[in-house]
Formats: structure tokens, sequence, C-alpha cells
């Protein structure tokens, strides 16, 4: 059988991360990646911008992750490509992760694991659009496989839903590629990605945004000939009156991500229902010990600097891990916030530089942001305003707040009218 | 005066130029990079694009590039045509030019991946 | 004297805008309506239940443009001249059940289907059930069937290899009072009408076996030989196996008219060509009365009527696995169906709908945000925890039922060589087997044929690794790699498996054929990861460029070609 001290399962970001981190904190490290390539979903992001925060450079994302591809390379860490987890069990405090591939089925043991298993997009029947099943129906990330992976378009002229950054980056790279792209629509009253993608992807190439409208309905028994847009009301309910038909070949929908995590929960691992990943303590570590989440599997980073970087926190955290005893104390959080990430702290941990990553549940304005041990405010900082599309990163030596076990420690952002 | 969102980092500061005697005064930017982006914005917009090049090696259809700087923006559907007319037939890798000087602007087309560079990403069971 | 009671009851609705005449034993009505729900109604009202004396409803729905029926691109003589000894007209489950069981003869057999695969029509967009006939009174068709073709099921399903589960059905009663009603109904079907299985559970042992059943459920009536199949590849296994033994099948070919001569059809039209069978069947389902007037022999009216059901991820059909529905309570909208409810379907999804809406649109399957929600405020009658988030997918069946609401199932009334299997609705799909076995034997000792001995009922479907045992699996990926090689990540289906439903007998190389036949893109993403490389697969087992590569008919392309290299 064979052994590892961690197995990262994922080969994209954060698994790449994870496992170098692992592995220069002295462990036998395993990646085992579902496609044939190692790199996720940034082998089709072609576009540049990655990278800046890690690199000083603006990197295209096959130039990124290709670093980190590198540095496994010179690290000799195993790689299993093309490999798929099929079962992941825990007993006498070691893994077991059963796997297929064409050499066929087999299992792997490991001390710890790190799950960097990436999110997935939610599809245009997720957001109840209607009508009829024709071909032209894609996610912005299936469009971009099409176009940056295999060289051909899934659109001459189309609409877009979701404003989302994947979406905004799709309008442009369409616009480049010669297809014609008549409007991106946001059911929000404000736009879903990064301002600079509006700027850069939208303004640039005269491409329409229309904020708070929504698609309803596709039309077309084969190829998809048309959609129909309205707009929405507050409570964002499409109003009949205000429909449009828009003819076109095609509709991309970019409304959201999903954290892939069927596999933790398979093991128990409990998931946070704002973030849909796992709920996990300043180490990384999920509810099952010895189980370390990282990258958009946690939670949905806007940066693949921040994924890089939970990556890393994740393996390193799984090198060290050896059975021990939590002392966990939950972080609240106000309403104010869509999520915070980790949920929980445990106290036999080394918390001396733990990072926090969350976003507001909406546009905020000048804002502090507070965080309070049993009522009294311990520390606070001010933002000039907070968008949920930008995720904030905070780091905090959180032992010198008096934290019990008892403690009621609880962020909130307080807006300044 | 002019508004709009700086695009050098996330952040996306909102710029607010207006323009005195010929000069530019930028208010909005958080750092250095945001006055420079506005100024250029101003006076000679530039921008990176990022594309693919069709290849003739079986398994990578196409091969994705950038230009190695940012180019005029009213140069963008022109690079583009150099980009589309490429047909790839070595195996370039990361960072090597696809091709050098695009248009005589002083930037080369690079090559962003080292994907017809062998197996690049193939460490499988037979490297174990 | 009929007439003039049905007349009456006409006139107090209407006017004089309809009217009904006795002709050649059928009831004919005439006039102008511009209400759809008017002309159904008018229809109904004309019709009498189990009656033989059809409803050929004529009148003029001036309320919408009729639609035209979808039409494969394709014009060629492919078929030209062909003379088989059936014509099965239509691909869904009564075609190829019935293609399947005549193969059992010596029989030249040819079955079309206007669609690019089988099974596109109600056939596969229907929820699954196998029904145990709890709603059934002796004197119907429908009745007739449904136990012997019930008891069918495991051994059908074993011998296609297709998806089956027995799960038992509970019709959920939340007015206690309601018990001694039921109790005499269900011993009234037990005992009268046969239904050997109905019986009557209290709440509290239905919620022991079903925890997620509303606490409000007082009793239920309970039919333990209910179950699952997956609908379209019980069709698709069907016609796979007639093919093996000797069947054609022919896609994307329409009828498009006949030529009768001496009160037999001798020519049949189609977009590829002209055909000369001894014998048709008219398996037309919404256009079943559409292939009876071609062949001069239109004695009843298909009145298409709508039904949506969601499919719920695999995460819901764990915690619920059985069928149940909600009787009695109010629902809200007009209802005409077996009531709708949540099934835990043959691939262990969940799925809830499906609903009832007349339409006069024969084939509109798309979908409407209404559908769903009445479906769900009914069904969370049931199962509270029930939510739309859960949904992954839906889609809108077209059922198609005749005014009397029950099948046809005959010889033809004026043309000798036509037989019809009509006004195929619920519970078509269970019935089914059984039918067929009839339809085939009168046809073929009609026809003389002597029987097929070398006829093989085995057919295997490409095998579904994911739930085989971890040596079974083992062995399979030894023998062909490709089984090791994840292509669907959420249904974990292997290229294998892929390449397989690429080289079954009734190969149909499309992105929505695969899907239906080993499933990459049924799950929670939707086909979002898998897509391209299976759009990708077929382009290389066509040896196509990926834009000749369809989601499912000629016309709906996938992607178009770049401007890239110079083109």
């Amino acid at each position: 059988m064979d052994e590892y001290g961690v197995i990262v399962i994922g080969g994209g970001p954060a698994g790449l991360a994870a496992a170098i981190s692992a592995k220069e904190n002295g462990a036998q490290v395993l990646i085992i990646e579902r496609e044939e390539r190692a790199g996720g979903m940034l082998k089709q992001c072609i576009h540049d911008g990655f990278g800046l925060q890690r690199f000083g450079e603006r990197l295209a994302g096959p130039e990124y992750v290709e670093r980190f591809i590198d540095r496994v390379r010179e690290l000799d860490i195993d790689v299993l490509c093309q490999t798929f987890v099929t079962r992941l069990e825990k007993r006498d405090e070691r893994f077991y992760v059963t796997v297929v591939n064409s050499t066929g089925l087999k299992t792997l043991t490991a001390k710890s694991i790190v799950l960097a298993t990436g999110c997935r997009e939610r599809s245009a029947k997720q957001v109840f659009i209607h009508g009829t099943r024709p071909a032209g129906v894609f996610t912005a990330g299936t469009a971009q496989h099409f176009t940056n992976r295999l060289g051909v378009m899934p659109t001459k002229k189309c609409v877009i839903l979701g404003s989302g950054d994947i979406g905004l980056i799709m309008a442009r790279r369409l616009t480049l590629e010669g297809a014609q792209v008549l409007g991106v629509y946001e059911i929000n009253p404000t736009p879903s990605g990064l301002t600079r993608n509006i700027h850069q992807c939208l303004t640039d190439y005269d491409i329409p945004l229309y904020l708070s409208h929504t698609v309803t309905r596709v039309f077309g028994k084969d190829r998809l000939e048309a959609v129909e847009v309205c707009a929405v009301d507050d409570s964002f309910k499409p109003m009949p009156e205000t429909a449009e038909r828009i003819e076109c070949d095609a509709l991309i929908v970019s409304v959201g991500l999903i954290p892939e995590n069927e596999l933790a929960e398979s093991i128990g691992v409990a998931i946070d229902s704002h973030t849909k990943g796992p709920v996990c303590d300043g180490q990384l570590m999920t509810s099952v010990p010895g189980v370390f989440s990282c990258g958009n599997a946690l939670h949905v980073n806007d940066l693949v600097d921040y994924v890089s970087a939970s990556g890393e926190e994740a393996g390193r955290n799984a090198a060290l891990y050896c059975a021990r005893e939590r002392h966990s104390v939950n972080i609240n959080i106000g309403k104010e916030f869509m999520y915070l990430v980790p949920q929980q702290l445990d106290l036999n941990a080394d918390n001396s530089k733990l990072s926090f990553y969350f976003r507001s549940a909406a546009v905020l304005g000048k804002s502090t942001l507070r965080l309070k041990v049993d009522g009294e405010e311990v520390w606070s900082r001010k933002y000039p305003f907070l968008r949920p599309p930008e995720m904030q990163q905070l780091v905090l030596d959180m032992t010198k707040f008096g934290i019990g076990s008892e403690s009621d420690v609880r962020f909130e952002i307080e807006v300044a009218e | 005066m002019k508004e709009f969102s700086c695009i050098g980092c996330p952040r996306g500061c909102l710029l607010h130029v207006e323009e005195e005697n010929g000069e530019f005064i930028v208010t909005g930017n958080s750092c250095p990079r945001g006055k420079e982006f506005a100024i250029s914005e101003m006076t000679a917009p530039k921008r990176t694009i990022c594309s693919v090049v069709k290849t003739v090696f079986e398994g990578v259809p196409v091969l994705p590039v950038r230009v190695s700087e940012d180019i005029p923006k009213e140069k963008i559907f022109d690079v583009m045509r150099e980009i589309n007319s490429v047909l790839l037939t070595e195996r370039i890798g990361r960072g090597d030019a696809v091709i050098e000087n695009v248009l005589g602007l002083g930037v080369d087309v690079i090559s962003t991946s080292d994907l017809l560079k062998q197996n690049i990403y193939a460490l499988t069971e037979e490297r174990r | 004297m009929k007439t003039e009671s049905i007349n009456r009851k006409l006139q107090k609705k209407f006017g004089d805008r309809v009217k009904a005449e006795l002709r050649d034993n059928c009831i004919y009505l005439s006039g102008a309506l511009d209400s759809w729900d008017d002309v159904v109604e008018a229809g109904m009202t004309a019709a009498t239940k189990n009656s033989r004396c059809h409803v050929v409803n004529d009148i003029v729905f001036t309320g919408a443009e009729p639609e035209p029926m979808h039409m494969p691109s394709i014009k060629d003589e492919a078929l030209e001249g062909d003379s088989p000894d059936v014509l099965i007209i239509g691909g869904g489950i009564s075609g190829s059940s019935v293609a399947r069981e005549l193969s059992r003869y010596k029989l030249d057999i040819l079955l079309l289907e206007k669609e690019a695969d089988l099974s596109l029509g109600a056939s596969g967009r229907n929820d699954g059930e196998v029904h145990p006939g709890v709603d059934l009174s002796k004197g119907s068709l429908k009745h007739k069937y449904i136990r012997r073709a019930n008891h069918m099921y495991e051994g059908l399903c074993r011998d296609l290899d297709v998806p089956f589960k027995r799960l038992g059905q509970y019709a959920c009663f939340t007015h206690k009072s309601w018990l001694p009603f039921v109790w005499l109904y269900a011993m009234k079907r037990r005992y009268i009408d046969g239904i050997e299985d109905t019986c009557i559970e209290m709440g509290d042992a239905v919620r022991k076996k079903e925890p997620a059943i509303s606490p409000d459920v007082a009793f239920a009536l309970s039919s333990p030989s209910s179950g699952t199949v997956s609908p379209y590849n019980l069709v698709i296994a069907y016609a796979e196996n007639a093919v093996h033994n000797g069947a054609r099948v022919s896609l994307n070919t329409a009828v498009t008219g006949m030529k009768l001569d001496g009160g037999r059809i001798v020519d049949v039209y189609t977009n590829r060509g002209t055909l000369h069978p001894r014998m048709v069947i008219n398996c037309a389902g919404v256009y079943a009365d559409k292939i009876a007037e071609m062949a001069g022999d239109r004695f009843f009216t298909i009145h298409p009527r709508r039904g949506t059901n969601s499919i719920l991820d695999k995460k819901a059909g764990a915690r619920f696995s059985s069928i149940a529905s909600v009787v009695g309570a109010k629902s809200p909208g007009k209802t005409h169906t077996k009531g709708g409810g949540i099934l835990h379907t043959a691939h262990d999804n969940l799925l809830v709908g499906p609903d009832a809406v007349e339409t006069w649109e024969r084939e509109n399957t798309a979908t409407d945000r209404d559908s769903i929600e009445r479906v769900f405020v009914k069904q969370k009658i049931t199962m509270p925890e029930l939510t739309e988030r859960d949904i992954i997918t839906y889609f809108t069946g077209v059922r198609a039922p005749t005014y009397e609401e029950d099948f046809i199932i005959e010889t033809g009334r004026r043309t000798e060589n036509i037989f019809h299997v009509a006004g195929i609705q619920s519970p078509g799909l269970t019935t089914a087997p059984a039918v067929a076995e009839d339809v085939a034997k009168y046809v073929a000792d009609k026809l003389g044929a002597a029987e097929n001995e070398s006829f093989d009922p085995i057919r295997h479907a490409p095998p579904h690794l994911a739930a085989m045992s971890d040596d079974e699996r083992a062995e399979l990926i030894r023998q062909n790699p490709d089984y090791g090689v994840i292509v669907c990540r959420c249904e974990e289906v292997s290229r294998g498996e892929i390449l397989d439903a690429l080289n079954s007998p009734i190969c149909v190389p499309t992105v929505d054929g695969v899907k239906k036949r080993v499933r990459p893109g049924m799950g929670r993403c939707q086909g979002g990861f898998c897509s391209p490389i299976v759009t990708k697969m077929i382009a290389e087992y066509l040896g196509v460029p990926l834009t000749e590569v369809k989601k499912s008919s000629a016309d709906s392309a996938i992607v178009f070609e770049s401007r890239k290299g110079g083109r």
C-alpha cells in the first residue's frame, strides 16, 4: 500500500501550493488530480492579472500556475493525474484514499489530507432560466474551455447573464475573438465582479451592463435563437411587463461558484452554509481532525494569490499535523458579513499570525471592522468601503486578546451612516 | 473632469482626473500606480491583451499567448488580427515569442504556457 | 339520444358555438372556440369514460396559430422503396417495446422516429414510475394491463439491463377522519379491482421507513409494488434489443403522408423516401391522431397535456427512498393528473412533479417557473424539508391522452393494415411491456409470421462502473484502461463507458445521446465540466471537427469555427 504523510486532493493552484508547502515542511506528499494535467481552472484562465500580490507581476493564468508546477517538479513531489478519488475513509488515525485511474483501482494512505477540490459553477437551471433546451446555453467556464483550450467559438452573438468576474472576462475574450456580446445582465443592483473588470472588460469594448436585470427564458428548439430579459424588482422578481426578446445564438451564464465538497461531506466534514465550504479553524483544519481545506473549496476567493496562500497554510499544517486535542472556540459574525473564514479558533494551536478572509453581505460605505471579546472591543480597522465582490484579508495575532474557552469572540462591521 | 476605475489592481479605485494648464491632477488613487494609470488613460491609453494561437500539434489545438507589454488601446484589434493569423509549428516554451515586435509596436506576442514543451504536466504513474 | 344530451350540455356551456354529431360510432365536435381550455372542456363534456365511441374534436381553436410539427432537416432517399413487413411509427416506449416483442417473430421490422434520438417525447419526459394501479377501476384498458405489466418489471429490466427499483408508494392523507373511507377504497381496490397489494399504513409506520414524511400525515394508502425505472433507458434498451434481433431503426425520419388503396395503406411518405409496408403500427404519441388521419382511420383525438418535473441533487435522493404524494390537501391550480409526487429515481436522484396543464402545443416542452412552484407548494405538504435549492434541472413532457382518458389498442376501424397504440398516457410506461406482448402477438398472427428461433431476450447496457465493487471495477479497467479515466466527475462516468455508448447498437453520437445512455452531464454541474470533453470525444469518434458535433438534432451545433490559424 502506498503510504504518504500528506495526500493533497486536487492539483489546481490551491493543491499545488499545499503540496509544495507540505513537502517543504518535511512531509512525503502525493497530489491527486482528476484532470489530464495539473493546473486546475488556471489552465483555461489565459487572461492576465494573476500574481500581482505574490510575484508583483500581471501573469496569465497558465504562467502563474506553471510556476507552481515547476516547483512541484523540483521538489520531486508525486502526482497522479487523470486519477479520481472514489472513496475517502478514516480508520485508526489514518486516511485511506481509494482512487481509480487507467491502471486500475487502489487505496493509498496518509496521515493527513488536504482537500483542494475547487469549485463548480452554478448552472442556468439553478437560477431558474426556463424555456426550451437548445444548444447554446453555457456556463462561462464551459465557454472558456471551448474558447481557450479547444480553440473553437461557443457563440457568434451572445448575451451574458451575471457580472461575476468570469462572465466579465469572457465578455472581453469573446469580443476579442470576434463574437458580438450584446450585453451583460446582472440581477443585483450592483456588479458582482471587480470594478477593474467592469472597466477593462466591458467599458473598453462598449459592452453594456444592465443592472437589476435577468434572463428569464431561452428560445429555440435546436440552437438557441433568442433570450428573454426582464428588469427585476427589489425582491429580485422579474417584472413581466419589462420583458424583452433579444435575438442571439448563445446565453452564457456566470451566476456564481459553489465550492465542491462532496468528498469532504462523505467523511463527515461540517459545512458552513454561508461559504458552502468546510467549517475550519485557524489552521484550516476541518471538523474532521487531520482533514484540511483550502482554496476555492474552502470559500470562493476573488484572487488566486489568496488561493495559493490558503493552500500553503493548509499544506504546512497538514505536514505538521499529529493527532491532538482541539480546544475550539467559535468565531461569531454580525449580519453585515456574507461570511468569515476561519469560523473557529483552536486555542491549543499557534494563533499568533492568523489569516482571516471575509466578504460583506452588501455594498457598504465607510465601515469599521471590530473584534470583540466578551463584548469588549479588542481590535478594529477602518475601511473606506466594503463590497461583496472584493474579499478582504487580515492577519491578526489572536493570542493577545485574552481569549479563553468560554469567551464570546465576535467580529462586527459598523457602518458610518 | 473625467472619472474611471483604476485597473492596476483588484481594489479598483475610482480615479478623478482634472486637466489644469496642460497638467493632469489625479485624485482618488491610493498608490502611485493609480496616478500613472490615470495619466496614461488621458494621454495614451494602453492595455494588455491575451488570446490563443492555433498550433499544428495533436492534443494542443491552441496555445495561450499575451503581449509582453501593454499596447496602445486602439491597436487591440490590429494585434488580434496578427495573433489570429498565426499557425504555430514550433514547440516553443513559456515566455518565448510567437510574434516578435508585433506591428512594429516594440512589443512581442509571447507564449504563456509550456503546454507544447513535452508533457510538462504529465507527472503520472510512470514517474513513480 | 346520447348526442342530444351531449348537445344540451354543450349548449349550456358554449351556446351555439359548438355542436356534436354521432357518425361511424364517433362523436364529432364542430364549431370554433378561442380558449383552448374551452376546446378541451367541450371534448371532455362529450366523452364517456372507457367508451369505445370516441370523441373526435374538430372544434377550431382560434386563440393561436397551430404549431407546425418539428421536422428533421435531413432529406434523402435512404428508405426509398423499402417494404418492411411491419412499419412502426414512433420511437417512444410503445414503438420500441412493440418492435422488440415483434422481433420474436420472423418479420422485417422497421421503426421510424422523427427526432434525432429515441424517447424524446413523453416516454423520456416523465417521472419513471412503475405504477401499482391503485387509482384504476375495472373496465379500462389501463386496468386490464397494469398488474400483469407491473409484475413483469424485475425480469424485464434484468433481461434488458435497465435500472429498476421496487420502492413502494404512499398516497398520504392528512385528515385522520378520512381513514374509514380510504380503508373502504383500499378494500375495493384490493378485492374487487384486483390491485392485490393495496393496503393502509398509519403515519408513524410510514415515517419509520421514511423519516422525511411530514408529521401531519395521518395515514397513507400504500402500494408496495410501485417502483421506478429509468424511462429513456428502458426505451433505448427495448429498441437496442429489437435491433439485436434483426429489427431496424431509422431516426430523423418523419412520416409526412400516406396513400390508401382499397382500405389499405400502400405507400407511406417520409423525408427519406416512400415505403410500402404490409402493416403499420401507430405509436406516434401526441401525433397518433394525425397518423390515424393520414391512414384514413381517424376515430379519436389527442389533447396534449403538459407536465413538468424537477430533478433534485442525489444528496436529496439520499434522504428519501420511495414514492409519495399527498391526497386531499388543497392543491393550487387546476389539476388533472395522478397527483404528482416525490419519487426516488432509478438513478438515486429525487424527482418532484409532474403537474398537468392542457395545451394546444403538441411539442412545446419549454418549462415555466409557475409549474415548478406549484408542484413544490403541494409536495412540501408531504415532505416539508423539500427545497427548490436542491433542484439541478427540470423538464417538461407532453402526454397524449384521448378524451376518454383510456388507451386505444386496436386494429384499424376503416383501414385494414394499421394497428393503433394510441392515447398512451400514464400509466403507459408501466403497461408497455404487457401491451407490447399482445400487440406483437396480434400482428404476428395477422401476418402469419413464424417464431424467430434465434431471438435473444438479453441486452447489455454499457457497464456502470461507479456502482460496482472495487474488484469488479478493477477487473474491467484491467481489460479496458479507458474505464479508469473519469470524464464526468459528478456521475463518475468513465471514458470507456462513453465510448461504449458511442459503439452501442443504436449509435446516437450527440452530447444528449451519450448523456441519456451513460449519464455524463446528468449530475449537479449539468455538464459544465465534462461537456467540452464529451464533445471532443464525439468529434474524435466521428472523425469530424468539433464544429460538427451536435447537442441533439442536426441543427444543434455546439460550437463554431474560430478565426484562428489564418482562417
